[in-house]
């Protein structure tokens, strides 16, 4: 069955894909922070389930105990001592958005940096449940799904969190307009720091999460920042709902064109997509009219 | 500046000159290799610095256009003569170019970063499968003559050249229209400059210097494949020493070539290793400690805009109707901003839009001005109708406008603002100079201060002075007179008054009814969309209908 062979596994990898740009809309939407470094820490982290599994055979559902609250502790420390200055000089929204870009651009290269010297440039992959299991004529491995129920749950999550409670209203609020924001009396800097670690442990999330079935390197985050890049976009900027259907839309189109032309075409794919949707609108599939 | 200091200076230069030329003969390898590395950097971050230091739009995707070159000299290299090698790379650069400008810069900046971070990792996978699949073979080598002085001396011809076009470009009207896209677009457009021509026209300008460069550079390697010719750290280093330098001027980048070149190779010598961690940290201090880069320090840089020539003045045609709106109507998904508006104004006229707010006029402005397209209706100016032409074209035909929320370029003068509006006037109109114009509004004292150090006011002035200098027929001013104290609003009213014995055919949208009963002869009450009245400012104001927009009708 070939349909269910690209719907499936598309559905997997969409899913994730979309958790991944959770994230970043959360970064790139509540601190106006666009983080370039952001597929590095995906990948520092499916790095750090690696090393936990293979080195003390921790398992990867259990090393995300240890990888969000990292992850979310970087992130702050990132974000507290070098973007928010550059948010408080930055004139504009414009200035504040070049320089944040800028310097995450630094910021890759450090991290990739560590990882080349630490693991090399070649690729990893582990073996965890990696039982094979029919569903409806296509085989699919456990840990995928394993991963998609994670990330569905835990997508979910944050979607209640940012609707249902009231700091998530609050980072919506800021998201929106942070200026007003900060006249209903919302700390808007520790709201914003908050929001990019959130952001940062929703990667470490996506890395673990990643690790479990693909195989990777040291020199791969740029695919998946422009990944992410492309389903927050497609998806309108700060819009979860358009994050999901983005994703799941750019897993399905990329596991078809790998099985049906070729699968170094993939990214291809993604562009064409992107163009596609920028072209006919511009702030995404599900954004708001240009404001 | 003596007389012998300045022949000291042009010996000096002199001697620089044919010191850097005649570097291959007596340089040995090591240091020909060096010179050879801070020459071809040197053009990459010029070129890098050309498009994005005046309008900000980041590429990250330099080495993209850099390969592109470098490949097609190792797949032409051996069958075909050098020139017209580099004549293809040239033009696979500026294809590519195009392509990507074209889908990416009518979008906002941050679009056009984002897909250029990608770009090179696209190339280099869309590369690699061409030459998995069709060419059988991912490496290819390419054997040629040229030794390194002959590379030298090419990467020097080259320097030469994007230093004379850095030039002149930066001294012709499309390098202050660059900066004036930079610092506000919108205003930019509305000011009669083709945001979207001109941002493609340097982007593709830039990307064939650095097309070219990788072609000249290929016959270093001997063997090519796509890792080597899209490195990414490549983009990554240009980006880092133009920043260094300063990317806002043409020399800037070049002071952050020398130095950094020299750095990443004691780098690559010492800690090969951690060379990338080293370099990521090196550029995280340089954007938060020198924003403007090294020539910031010095705050020079900037480049001279030529002094504003006088259009010629010619005679303007009597018509009767200089604009005609017919039937006007915008909506926003479902929301009906302007519903069916009509009206004309005669030359030399002065009329009101009046109306509470949110009833549309500033939206009706926007329709006029070209800033929003009308879902229905035909705006004639004229004899040409408006409709679907953008806001540089309807700017260019003589009709200008001043912003609700001020709207100056805050990085260029007072004296660039005005300037920036005359690089593509061709309207026909009263003959100002910009100087003119500026003691016409009140800021003659102020010609070389940046506009963001402007107050409120006098922004206010600086903008219209840029409306005026279209030398427009029409201009709509859109609550012009709000926010001043009542002195400044005798002045604005006399200002206002003064342009009208001038000939100026004005609109405006206005809240100040002094002002409407002193200045306008006609007058249009807009509530929800539509005209609800129409007659001289005393008719209208006493017009019930009119009362009840303002003050709440019977069920209010």
């Amino acid at each position: 069955m070939l349909l269910v062979d690209i719907i499936l596994p598309g559905l997997v990898l969409g899913g994730m894909y979309a958790l991944i740009a959770l994230g970043l809309t959360l970064q790139y939407g509540v601190a106006r922070v666009m983080n370039l470094s952001y597929g590095e820490s995906l990948v520092a982290a499916a790095f750090g389930a690696f090393s936990l599994y293979s080195g003390l055979g921790l398992s990867p559902l259990a090393a995300l105990l240890l990888a969000v609250p990292v992850a979310m502790v970087l992130n702050w420390l990132l974000y507290r001592f070098l973007l928010e200055r550059l948010m408080r000089r930055g004139k504009d929204r414009g200035a504040q958005e070049i320089d944040s870009i800028l310097v995450t651009f630094g910021v890759l290269f450090v991290i990739q940096g560590a990882m080349l010297v630490a693991f090399g440039g070649q690729y990893y992959s582990y073996s965890y449940l990696s039982i094979p299991l029919t569903i409806m004529g296509s085989t699919l491995a456990v840990n995928r799904l394993v991963a998609l129920l994670f990330a569905a749950v835990v997508g979910g999550a944050v979607y209640l969190a940012l609707t249902r409670t009231r700091i998530g209203t609050a980072v919506r609020a800021i998201a929106v307009d942070a200026n007003a924001a900060r006249l209903v009396g919302i700390d808007v800097a520790a709201l914003s720091g908050f929001a990019f670690a959130f952001g940062g442990g929703l990667v470490a999330v996506g890395g673990v999460l990643v690790s479990m079935f693909l195989t990777f390197n040291a020199a791969m985050g740029v695919v998946f920042t422009m990944k992410a890049l492309v389903v927050v976009i497609m998806g309108g900027v700060g819009n979860v709902l358009g994050a999901l259907v983005a994703g799941l839309l750019l897993g399905v189109v990329e596991t078809a064109v790998a099985r049906l032309v070729d699968p170094g075409l993939t990214l291809a794919a993604t562009y064409a997509l992107f163009l596609g949707v920028l072209l006919i609108r511009p702030t995404g599939l599900f954004g708001r009219a240009a404001s | 500046m003596t007389g012998p200091m300045r022949a000291l200076l042009w010996c000096a230069a002199l001697v620089l000159a044919a010191a850097v030329v005649t570097y291959p003969l007596y340089a040995n390898g090591y240091y020909l290799a060096l010179g050879i590395s801070v020459l071809y950097f040197t053009i990459l971050a010029t070129a890098w610095a050309m498009f994005s230091g005046p309008t900000r739009y980041i590429s990250l995707a330099t080495v993209a256009f850099f390969g592109l070159g470098a490949y097609t000299a190792a797949v032409l290299g051996e069958t075909m003569p050098w020139p017209v090698v580099l004549l293809a790379a040239a033009g696979v650069g500026a294809l590519t170019a195009a392509i990507t400008g074209l889908s990416t810069l009518r979008l906002s900046g941050i679009y056009f970063v984002i897909f250029s971070f990608g770009l090179a990792e696209l190339i280099r996978q869309l590369v690699i499968w061409y030459e998995v699949n069709i060419h059988k073979s991912v490496g290819r080598y390419l054997f040629s003559a040229v030794t390194q002085d002959i590379l030298y001396w090419q990467l020097l011809g080259l320097t030469a050249i994007v230093f004379l076009v850095g030039w002149q470009l930066g001294r012709s009207r499309y390098g202050l229209a660059l900066r004036a896209i930079g610092a506000d677009e919108t205003a930019a457009s509305h000011s009669g400059i083709d945001a979207t021509r001109i941002k493609l026209g340097v982007f593709i300008l830039s990307a064939t210097f650095m097309a070219m460069t990788g072609a000249v550079m290929a016959p270093r390697w001997t063997y090519i494949d796509p890792a080597i010719a899209f490195n990414p750290t490549i983009s990554f280093q240009v980006v880092i020493m133009a920043l260094l330098g300063g990317a806002g001027s043409l020399f800037g980048p070049v002071l952050g070539v020398v130095p950094l070149v020299l750095l990443f190779e004691v780098l690559t010598a010492t800690l090969p290793n951690h060379f990338s961690i080293v370099l990521g940290i090196i550029f995280v201090l340089i954007v938060m400690v020198l924003p403007n880069g090294v020539i910031g320090l010095f705050g020079a840089g900037r480049w001279r805009v030529p002094a504003g020539g006088s259009a010629t003045a010619s005679a303007r045609k009597a018509d009767a109707t200089l604009l005609a709106v017919d039937g006007v109507s915008k909506s926003f998904s479902g929301l009906r901003a302007v519903e069916d508006v009509s009206f004309t104004v005669a030359p030399g006229e002065i009329v009101g839009i009046i109306g509470p707010n949110g009833s549309g006029k500033t939206t009706l402005l926007n329709t006029l001005s070209g800033a929003l397209r009308p879902s229905s209706g035909t705006i004639r100016f004229s004899g040409t109708v408006l409709n679907g032409l953008r806001a540089y074209q309807i700017a260019r035909l003589g009709l200008a406008r001043t912003f609700q929320l001020v709207r100056v370029m805050p990085d260029l003068t007072v004296a660039e603002n005005v300037a920036a509006a005359r690089l593509f006037s061709t309207s026909s109109g009263s003959d100002a100079t910009g100087h003119e114009l500026l003691d016409l509004v009140g800021l003659g004292a102020l010609h070389e201060a940046p506009a963001s150090e402007l107050t409120y006011i006098d922004q206010k002035r600086l903008e219209l002075a840029r409306a005026l200098a279209l030398q427009p027929r029409l201009v709509l001013l859109d609550e012009w007179l709000a926010g001043l104290n009542p002195s400044e609003l005798e002045t604005g009213i006399a200002l206002i008054a003064k342009l009208r014995e001038r000939g100026l055919t004005i609109i405006m949208v206005e809240h100040v009814m002094d002002a409407i009963r002193a200045l306008c002869g006609h007058c249009i009450v807009m509530n929800a969309g539509s005209v609800i009245a129409r007659g001289t400012p005393d008719d209208v104001l006493a017009d019930p209908k009119v009362v009840a927009a303002y003050l709440g009708g019977d069920d209010a």
